[in-house]
């Protein structure tokens, strides 16, 4: 057989080779995709912004090399502050390997509280200008999520990272899309049992939904393990404002199961004013509390300042609001507690 | 040149193979080429010593040392990956020409050996070498790996009593631990390594029946190796704006050469899924659905080939 010929012969038998495995191969590609076994191929984009070098690693069968060593690149991009040089890398990063929950947790905390955290404390800008950049952060921090939710839809850690972002007092303060958050973490059925509290703490703080939060609570409570002081106090605030009882004090000792128990936790929960929860009957419990145990009026839990002072609310205010308000505290003008 | 039937034997045939194979086995290994596994050894060291850089969020509790077990995973199985594939492309394309200037190739060929048993052999043998230096890799990997999982338990062990975890939350790191750590799945990775660099083989020994410079199969077979990674891009359409000959002549590429997607699990690997045999089973019938259409390809090039 002459050269020419047997080439052709054997390009065509390539060919037809290649037809045939197109049969199995291409459902094959299909299932592990669908597994989670293969990502999807590499944009023309992502090839542009990585270069041409790590491009070609990458391709090379790579991928979850390069985006460690990108991973390790955004450290020095953090460290030195360069926030939107760490939003680009960590976009990078989940286009190589959106499996990897890690990267899209670190991605949006590195936005969502770094970024954020850093312009909300920036005294080189004015007050307004650090307001829109800490917001813009946090938005995107929750977009970033929100990507990864959608890239990795049976993953617990994602949409709890979101609950967070969405119920954090000084974040968004969404609690309805907090509550769906941290019930779609929970539903996976992966999530630990810390992420069900969390999800009563978000619908508590959901104005109109009391009674469907004190039914959740009353059904947390039945386990011993739920009984944590955050918990037991939401679920006392709850029964006080559906139902007031005659008698708080003694309400709130038999849920906390013990006085001294019932009154330093509801002192720590009284002192979180910036979180918002419901604080319903919880002043009349303390002061019945302090009443037994004879504590002295310059010692209450009622001379104590709370967090007031660390909301999104304060932080941006001019200078004049903020002299306006050491002037009402210097006077001994009451707090906006209830 | 022709060759009298010699099967007298049921086990004439394989044993001839193995003959050759092993041949080609300790051919390869006269090269020193084991040396390499002293780098590997410095890099799988290195990655489980060295503290590099990590981000540490709040609520990432014990998210640090998952992070170094995937670490160690990602470089040793990248770097198994490219020993094997530059073993196979470049231990392949020596064979031929290295039997044609130490003119064995002649008294082979001379006795009655067909040339599909002569190729399947050469082949063996570098599939043993890679086998042989992956097992090694491995070995190596899964030792650190096991050292360096037994560490981070501790220490998760240690942080979970001083925050008062409870059972359901210490089995859940765990569990997720246990997962970064040298798994069944993680084995299953390493054998895709092989399967690809086998692969890589078999179409550097098809290069090398056509081609008479190891260093012309040696380029080749590395461009091959690339275009094999741009195979979804091609079948998934390619880039919007193109002309449907260019697409035309893009999946006649697609259907030429192997696509190495396919073999890209050991990423999902890397990050802690688990692959089921059954997936693992589909994965070796691609490979030898490649290795035969390339070794067939190269037999049909080679057969009545004139030295």
């Amino acid at each position: 057989m002459n050269r020419p010929l047997k080439y052709c012969l054997l390009a065509a038998g390539l060919l037809a080779a290649g037809g045939l495995r197109a049969t199995w191969e291409q459902p094959m590609t299909r299932e592990f995709r669908a597994a989670g076994l293969l990502s999807s191929p590499v944009g023309i984009d992502t090839r542009d912004r990585i270069g041409q070098t790590s491009s070609a690693v990458a391709l090379g069968g790579l991928r979850t090399l390069v985006a460690t060593f990108l991973n390790i690149r955004s450290f020095t991009y953090f460290s030195e502050k360069r926030w939107g040089d760490v939003a680009d890398t960590y976009d990078l990063i989940v286009d190589l390997a959106p499996n990897t929950i890690q990267y899209w947790d670190m991605g949006s905390w590195h936005m969502a509280y770094n970024a954020a955290g850093d312009y909300r404390t920036n005294s080189d800008l004015p007050a307004a200008r650090r307001r829109e950049a800490w917001q813009e952060w946090i938005k995107r921090g929750e977009a970033f999520l929100r990507r990864g939710i959608r890239n990795n839809p049976d993953d617990w850690q994602l949409p709890a990272a979101l609950g967070r972002i969405c119920s954090a007092p000084d974040k968004l303060r969404e609690y309805p899309e907090a509550v769906e958050a941290f019930r779609a973490s929970a539903d996976t059925g992966k999530a630990l049992p810390y992420v069900r509290r969390l999800q009563l703490y978000s619908l508590a703080r959901c104005s109109g939904r009391e009674a469907e939060a004190l039914e959740m609570a009353r059904g947390m409570y039945a386990s011993p393990r739920n009984r944590t002081t955050t918990m037991v106090a939401i679920l006392f605030a709850l029964e006080q404002k559906v139902s007031p009882s005659t008698n708080p004090t003694a309400r709130a000792i038999e849920l906390f199961e013990g006085d001294k128990a019932a009154y330093d936790g509801l002192s720590l929960y009284w002192l979180r004013e910036n979180e918002r929860f419901p604080v319903d009957g919880v002043a009349s419990a303390l002061k019945g509390l302090e009443t037994k145990f004879a504590i002295p009026e310059a010692k209450s839990i009622f001379r104590k300042i709370g967090r007031r002072n660390e909301g999104p609310e304060d932080w941006f205010k001019s200078d004049t609001e903020l002299f306006k308000e050491e002037l009402s505290d210097r006077l001994g003008i009451p707090s906006r507690k209830k | 040149m022709t060759h009298a039937p010699t099967r007298k034997h049921p086990l004439a045939r394989p044993r001839r193979i193995a003959v050759i194979a092993g041949h080609a086995f300790t051919q390869l290994v006269r090269m020193k080429v084991f040396y390499f596994l002293a780098i590997f050894a410095l890099i799988a060291i290195a990655s489980n010593f060295f503290d590099l850089p990590q981000h540490e969020g709040p609520e990432a509790m014990g998210a640090k040392g998952l992070d170094i077990l995937r670490l160690i995973k990602s470089w040793s199985l990248g770097a198994m990956t490219l020993f094997s594939v530059v073993f196979g492309i470049v231990s392949t394309a020596l064979l031929l020409p290295k039997d044609v200037e130490d003119r064995t190739l002649y008294t082979i060929l001379a006795k009655p050996v067909p040339r599909i048993d002569y190729l399947i052999g050469k082949l063996g043998g570098v599939l043993l070498l890679l086998a042989v230096s992956l097992g090694l890799m491995d070995l190596l990997m899964t030792g650190m790996l096991h050292i360096r999982m037994n560490i981070v338990l501790e220490v998760q062990k240690a942080m979970a009593d001083s925050y008062g975890w409870d059972q359901a939350a210490r089995d859940s790191l765990t569990r997720d631990t246990l997962l970064q750590g040298p798994t069944w799945s993680l084995q299953g990775a390493v054998a895709a390594v092989f399967l690809r660099s086998a692969v890589m083989a078999a179409v550097a020994l098809l290069i090398s029946t056509f081609s008479s410079s190891t260093l012309f199969t040696a380029v080749v077979s590395f461009l091959v190796y690339f275009i094999g990674h741009f195979q979804g891009d091609v079948l998934g359409g390619g880039d919007s704006g193109q002309s449907a000959m260019a697409r035309y002549l893009g999946q006649a590429v697609a259907m030429v050469f192997p696509d190495f997607q396919l073999f890209n699990v050991i990423d999902a690997v890397i990050q802690g899924k688990m692959m089921e045999i059954a997936q693992f089973g589909k994965l070796v019938w691609a490979a030898l659905y490649y290795i035969g259409v390339y070794v067939f390809g190269s037999w049909f090039v080679f057969s009545d080939k004139e030295f």
